[in-house]
Order: structure tokens, then sequence, then C-alpha cells
């Protein structure tokens, strides 16, 4: 067999999210009178020469008329299911692929798909307030172009291309350049966009916080103890590199 | 409650209400106290330890919940449903104006930062013409503060700086040692000849009656369950409660006060939300609390025969001289904090030390282009991970992680909180045109910056960019300060409104907060503000009320009202 496993069978990520929810999106979906889509691969009128030189697929940026959780919502055991998630079983599984490469498992730290970092950005995605819905079409897009460029280079999906073949369009926009060929002037900064939102989503995990090294939320039973003594030595360095050591404040 | 007999009706339960309902009930007087929110309980509804990952869209903020989804507020925030607000055509600048639906008010997110004024904050006009004075010296409110600080348990200590004046000893409980991120700002700021100082905050270091001391973690802006992060919820209003002189009304929205033939308050009306019917109730005497510019709004509302510009507004005083504090930020990289050493940050999760304003002098001196003084507050630090990763993010895989813990706690942020001076473009009427759902008439702003909130903002940006400079930071080009400063109300330090002064003709109220034209009608929240120092104004809210219903309970007492 030349191709490698996951070439036969599709990758698929699995929703934790309850049939229960999934159920009672649908019902809200099937209501709602615009149901956002996403058309292909069109050339936009919209952006500059540079940026048609390559494609851009049009987005519904039309919004889901659903409601937020609302002004009074239960602190204590925070809402799940708020509003109707928007992506396909295919949208999701590419998200987490990218999610994957770019948090990929190392060593005791999970990958991101592990930690339910797609759930989160569709959770972002579909959400009804102004931040995401900004955010929507640079992520539907993103994820479009993504196998419009496979479908381009490959002739099939992102998520169906192999590893290599991947990595290939990844390595073409994740990197912001001043030598930037046009065809990906934007789809760099959008994918950019979608790393910021991954990177979140990952380190808000009790894995990611502690990787970040995030120490808080810790009841503390005396008085607050403050810096370690390595923090203070290492305050100590930096205050002698800027010349501040005569003017330490005196706790 | 049908043989409870009460005396004085309160309008709002935050800082001003509830402080003056426990003064009056410890003082055996029965206190009638509405608020237009529902009740509230921090013990069992604060979120303590939730983390972001547990939040919708991790935790961050947007219509529903301006501040965070743990924030405390409920049923507010920048807007109220069915409650708008209008802004005229002719300001230059929005007003936006937080409010919150709830038992304690705003006091349960508050950011606790609680400085005395000094007497140089309450005779700004002595000193340069411009404003108002207070009706009264500091030495007249100390013995005041002190009272308050000790009941609301302030942690901080005494500096000795111009900027803030001494508590009595033993008042100050300790505050919490400093962090990093502060202590490098210290250092950097004394080589620029700018002292540092603990911040004074009302939060338990040490337990206090039925609450806790601080265990140094969970948001205060979440609210406190254990009471350390003080709250009316958790302290005033449970101790007036307890003392059988105090009925609670919640969901109960003010909509006017009615007056009899002399002019004399006789009863107030409000919707009762649930029911959505109008009651009302008899008020021997008033006292509004309800934020400084609703209780404008209700004044204004407020027209009769004998008040037919608004209750106690013979000097057309109320709704005008609406201040908020000047705000701005300014922030930096700084390189040698990159991969710092990790340790527990959270503290009490907010400033241990910051900058109180040094230009005393220099202004005396006439070497500062403006009249009024501003502090600086400190961001950064190992916060919890939200929905924002700071990191100059390229590429994939390892790479990606290294870059977000080495940016990680690497970024220091100085917030200018400054005074701004009442001026005649900025007030609140009431808008003819548009009402509430409780069908009550809305308020509308006007807003206008002058020359001198412009001119201190752009000595702050200049100043916070030498603090992070000597930091070691590289800071760009300053944006020009109109486009710097925030919004009027952004601060959510909107005072001034029915201020009092030592003439009816250019102020509302007494130095009691009794308005002239009204004797059995006081107000006691921030609207009574005659300047807005750039102090956070809640502990003067608080001590105000605490001295003012004091007054009051003695005038009831000795039959004098």
């Amino acid at each position: 067999m030349e191709k490698p496993q996951e070439q036969n069978t599709l990758y698929r990520y699995q929703n934790s999210m309850s049939r229960r929810d999934s159920l009672k999106w649908l019902s809200i979906l099937a209501a709602s009178a615009a149901l956002p889509g996403v058309t292909a691969c069109s050339p936009n009128p919209d952006v500059g020469v540079a940026a048609q030189a390559g494609h851009w697929p049009t987005i519904d940026a039309t919004f889901l008329d659903v409601k937020g959780y609302g002004k009074d919502p239960n602190l204590i055991i925070p809402p799940r299911a708020a509003w109707p998630r928007i992506f396909s079983e295919a949208q999701l599984s590419l998200v987490a692929v990218l999610s994957d490469i770019l948090l990929p498992r190392q060593g005791e730290l999970p990958a991101a798909s592990e930690l339910k970092v797609p759930e989160v950005i569709d959770e972002w995605v579909s959400a009804p307030y102004q931040n995401q819905q900004r955010d929507r079409p640079t992520i539907l897009a993103t994820l479009t172009w993504l196998d419009d460029e496979a479908n381009l280079r490959f002739g099939q999906t992102f998520v169906a291309s192999n590893a290599q073949q991947r990595m290939s369009i990844i390595d073409d926009i994740a990197f912001d350049r001043a030598d930037l060929p046009a065809q990906f002037q934007r789809i760099t900064p959008a994918f950019s966009r979608f790393r910021q939102l991954v990177m979140a989503a990952y380190c808000c995990t009790p894995q990611g916080s502690k990787a970040l090294g995030y120490m808080g939320n810790v009841p503390i039973a005396g008085d607050y103890p403050g810096p370690s003594d390595e923090a203070k030595q290492h305050l100590d360095k930096i205050l002698g590199q800027l010349g501040l050591t005569e003017f330490a404040y005196q706790v | 409650m049908e043989n409870f007999q009460h005396q004085v009706v309160v309008v709002g339960s935050g800082a001003g209400g509830a402080m003056a309902a426990y003064e009056l009930t410890k003082a055996g007087i029965k206190v009638l106290l509405l608020e237009a929110g529902r009740d509230y309980d921090p013990k069992t509804e604060t979120p303590m330890f939730q983390t972001n990952a547990e939040a919708p869209l991790m935790g961050s903020g947007n219509s529903d919940k301006d501040f965070g989804f743990y924030d405390a507020t409920v049923d507010g925030g920048w807007q109220v449903p069915g409650e708008p607000y209008t802004n005229a055509q002719d300001s230059d600048v929005e007003f936006m104006w937080w409010r919150s639906r709830m038992l304690g008010g705003r006091t349960n997110h508050w950011g606790r930062y609680s400085l005395r004024f000094s007497e140089h904050d309450f005779k700004g006009k002595t000193r340069d013409g411009l404003g108002a004075d207070w009706p009264f010296d500091y030495a007249d409110i100390a013995p005041w503060y002190d009272k308050t600080e000790s009941l609301v348990g302030v942690c901080g200590t005494n500096t000795g700086l111009d900027d803030m004046p001494d508590s009595s000893p033993g008042v100050l409980q300790t505050p919490p040692t400093p962090r990093v991120p502060e202590l490098l700002v210290a250092a950097a700021a004394k080589k620029l000849g700018i002292p540092l100082a603990p911040m004074h905050r009302a939060v338990l270091t040490q337990a206090k009656d039925d609450r806790a001391k601080c265990f140094y973690a969970t948001s205060c802006g979440r609210g406190c369950s254990i009471g350390a992060a003080f709250q009316t919820t958790t302290s005033l209003l449970p101790m007036a409660k307890a003392t059988g002189n105090l009925q609670i009304i919640t969901d109960a929205m003010v909509s006017a006060i009615d007056v009899d033939d002399v002019g004399q308050v006789t009863a107030l009306r409000y919707i009762n939300k649930q029911a959505g019917s109008e009651q009302r109730v008899i008020a021997p005497v008033l006292i509004l609390a309800a934020s400084a510019c609703e209780s404008a709004r209700i004044l204004l509302n407020s027209k009769s025969a004998k008040h037919p510009k608004g209750l106690a507004n013979s000097s057309g005083q109320v709704g005008r001289n609406l201040m908020d504090s000047t705000g701005t930020d300014l922030g930096a990289l700084i390189p040698l904090l990159r991969n710092r050493p990790r340790y527990n940050e959270d503290g009490h999760t907010a400033n241990h030390l910051f900058i109180p304003w040094w230009g005393h002098e220099a202004q005396a001196k006439g070497e500062l282009d403006f009249p009024r003084g501003y502090h600086f507050e400190i961001g950064g630090g190992f916060n919890q991970p939200g929905a924002w990763v700071g990191g100059y993010f390229q590429g994939y895989g390892q790479d990606l992680m290294e870059e977000a813990k080495s940016h990680y706690g690497a970024y220091v942020g100085l917030s200018l909180r400054g005074e701004m001076l009442p001026n005649d473009d900025c007030y609140m009427e009431i808008d003819e045109h548009v009402k509430d759902k409780w069908g009550i008439p809305v308020a509308k702003f006007h807003w206008k910056w002058s020359e001198h909130e412009l001119k201190q903002v752009a000595h702050g940006l200049k100043t916070a960019k030498q603090i992070l400079t000597t930091m070691g930071a590289e800071v760009g080009e300053l944006p020009p300060p109109e486009k710097a400063i925030l919004k009027g109300g952004q601060i959510i330090h909107e005072v001034g409104t029915t201020r009092m002064g030592s003439s009816p003709l250019d102020s509302v109220t007494n130095q009691w907060g009794q308005t002239w034209d009204c004797p059995n009608l006081f107000v006691m929240d921030g609207g009574v503000f005659a300047s807005n120092p750039h102090k956070n104004c809640t502990l003067t809210i608080m001590t105000l009320a605490m001295r003012n219903a004091s007054w009051l309970a003695q005038q009831l007492h000795q039959g004098g009202l």
C-alpha cells in the first residue's frame, strides 16, 4: 500500500456535543430564514489586484437570527449549548486537522483536537455577537480556501490530501513575510486569525494553561506569598541590566 | 411587612443606598429600600474558580456580558434591554452609561479601589478657580473615612504622600506584597522621580464580621462568595436586615416622586416589574441613591406646580456638571520579562502597587499645562488565559507554544485615571421623545472633553511612554490625546448631576445631601460630588452616605424634619 491509512478512511472529528444539543440546534436552524451558506471558489471583486492573483471564496455574511445566552446566564453551570453550531462535519474535521498541524501532540501535551479545540472554534464562529460575527467570514473563508487550494493542486479536499500535500499548502500561508506571493496575501492574515483562535482555545484548557505556566486559581490559606525566590532573583538581574538596581522598590 | 411602618424610603441598594440603609437601621429607624433589579445572593451565585475554558467563548465579553462571561453584572452593562438612553446630536463624543439591575448594584463587580480624597481634592476651585469646591473641609470628613474604611475593610498603608491622606492607626488592613511587573514599574518610575505606593482596596486580608479573608484567587469582578471583596450584598444589606428595621423590595423601578402643595415629598411611584403594574408608597423622608444619572433622571421626571423644572431643580443644576474620570491605556512588551520564572501571580487580582498623582508641586509652580491630577493603574502579569494569547505567532508546531510561553506575563500596561473638570457641554437631560419599556422618559447625554482633559491625557501618555521605555520597551509613536482618551462614562465614575454646595443658587443639595428645595428629600449617591478627583468614587460615596445618613438619623430623633 502506497498511501497511509488515513487516505483510505477519511478522517472524521468526533464531536463531543450531545445528540440532544444537535437536534435542538437542527430545529432552530430549520426555523431560521437565513441559513449561512458558503459558495466556493469565485473571484472576489472587493479585493485589490494583488489578492486577485489568487482565488477567494465568497462567504455569505448573513448571520443566523439566533439569541445569545442573555444578560443573566447561570454563571455557576455555564451554558454549553446557547446557540446552534454552524460547522458541517467536514468543516469540523478540517478544523481538527488544521488545529493538530498547529498544535500537534508534544510529549505529554495533547494535540489540539484531543482538547476539543475544534468545538471551541465552532462555538466561536457560530456565536451571535459582534466580535465573533467579524471573525466568522474570515474563518469560513480560510476553510473554503484551503479545500479550493487542495482541489486545484491535488484534485481533492484538504483533509483527503496526504500529509506532504497538506504541508506544502500550509508552508505557503503560515508565514507572514515581506516576499509573500500575491496569491497568498489574503489567506495568510486570515489563517493567522484562525491560528490565534486555536492558540487561545488551547491555552484556556487546563493542560494548555499549565503548559503556559499559569499557576493561579488556587486558594491560599495565609498571606499571599508573592514572587518566588527564583522570580525575585530574575527581577534583580533585569533591574541590573536596565541600570535600575539603586531604584528598587523597598517592600 | 404589614406591620412595618417605614420612616425613610431609600432608592437603590448600591454603595450609597446600602450605606444609608445600614446607618439608619442601626440608629433604630425603619427603612424601606427599593431596588430596580432582581434579588441577588453572591454566596450562591458567584462563579468562584470556574475557568475561562468552562465559559462560552472562552469567557470573553460581548453585548450580553460586556466585561466577560463571569462579570457579576446582572441584566445590565452598557445597555439594559428595554431601557435605552440617548446621545445628543451635538456631542463630540458618545457617553456610555453602565448600569446593573441587581441587589447591591455595581458594588457587586466594582474594582474595589478605595482612595481617600484630600483637602487638595475638596478645594480645587480655591486653588485654580475651576469647577466647584465642596461645602466642607477634609478635616470634617476624615473621621467618617476612618469609620467607613473600618466597616468596609480596606487594605493598604499610610504612605505620607501628599495625594494619599493617612488613615487613623489600626484602620487599614495589611496590603498584599507586590509582584514582579509592579516592582519593575516601581523601579523605572522611581528613576523618573515618580513614587509607587500600595493600592488601597476594599478587600479583606484579615477576616471581619461574617466575611472571610481573601484567598487570592478568582477575579473580584465576578463578585465574592466569601465576602472578602466588599459588596453591599455580603455586608451592609444583611447587617441592616439583621436589625429588623429594613425591608427590601426588588424589581421596583421608580418612575416619579409625588409632592404636596408646599412641594414636600409625600410618596413615590414605582413599577413592580414582575407584575408590570404601578405601585405607590408613602415617603415621609426619601433618599435617592439610584446612581448619579438615574437619581437625576427621577428628579427631572418629577415635575409639579411647585417644581416646574423637575424636583429640587430650582438651581437648574440637576443633570448638569456630569463628570467621569479621564481614561487612557498604554502598554508594551517588556523584552527582559520574556520567559520569566513562573509563580502564582493572582494576588488579590488587582493592583498591589499603583502610581498615585505625584505632580502637586509641579502644578503649584505652574510647570504643568493642565490643572488636575491623575494616577496610573498597572496591568499585566501571569493572568488566567482567556480568548487572547499574546505572541508573534508564525508557522506551526512547537514554535507556537514556545512563543506563547515566552510572551506570557511579559506585557505591561499603564492605565491613566484622571480628574475631569465639569463643563457646560457635559450634562444629561430628559429625552422628550424616548421612553423605556416601563413608560418612563429616558436620559439623554451631552458630552465634550475640554482642553484640560486632553492636555492631561497627553501628559499621561508621555509619562507612560517614559516609564515603559525605562523598562526596556520599544514604544511607538503616541496617539493624539483626542484619539487616545476613552469615551465619556467609560470609566464608570459618572458623578456630579445633583451636586452639593454652599448655596441653593448653584447646587442641588447642602453638605448633608439634603436638597435645598425639599427638606425631606436627600441624595446619597455620586450625584452629590462637587468635583471628581482622579481617585475612584465609591469610597467617598459610602463615606458621605454614612456621614449624611447619621446626620439624618439625628434630625429624625430630634423631630427635626
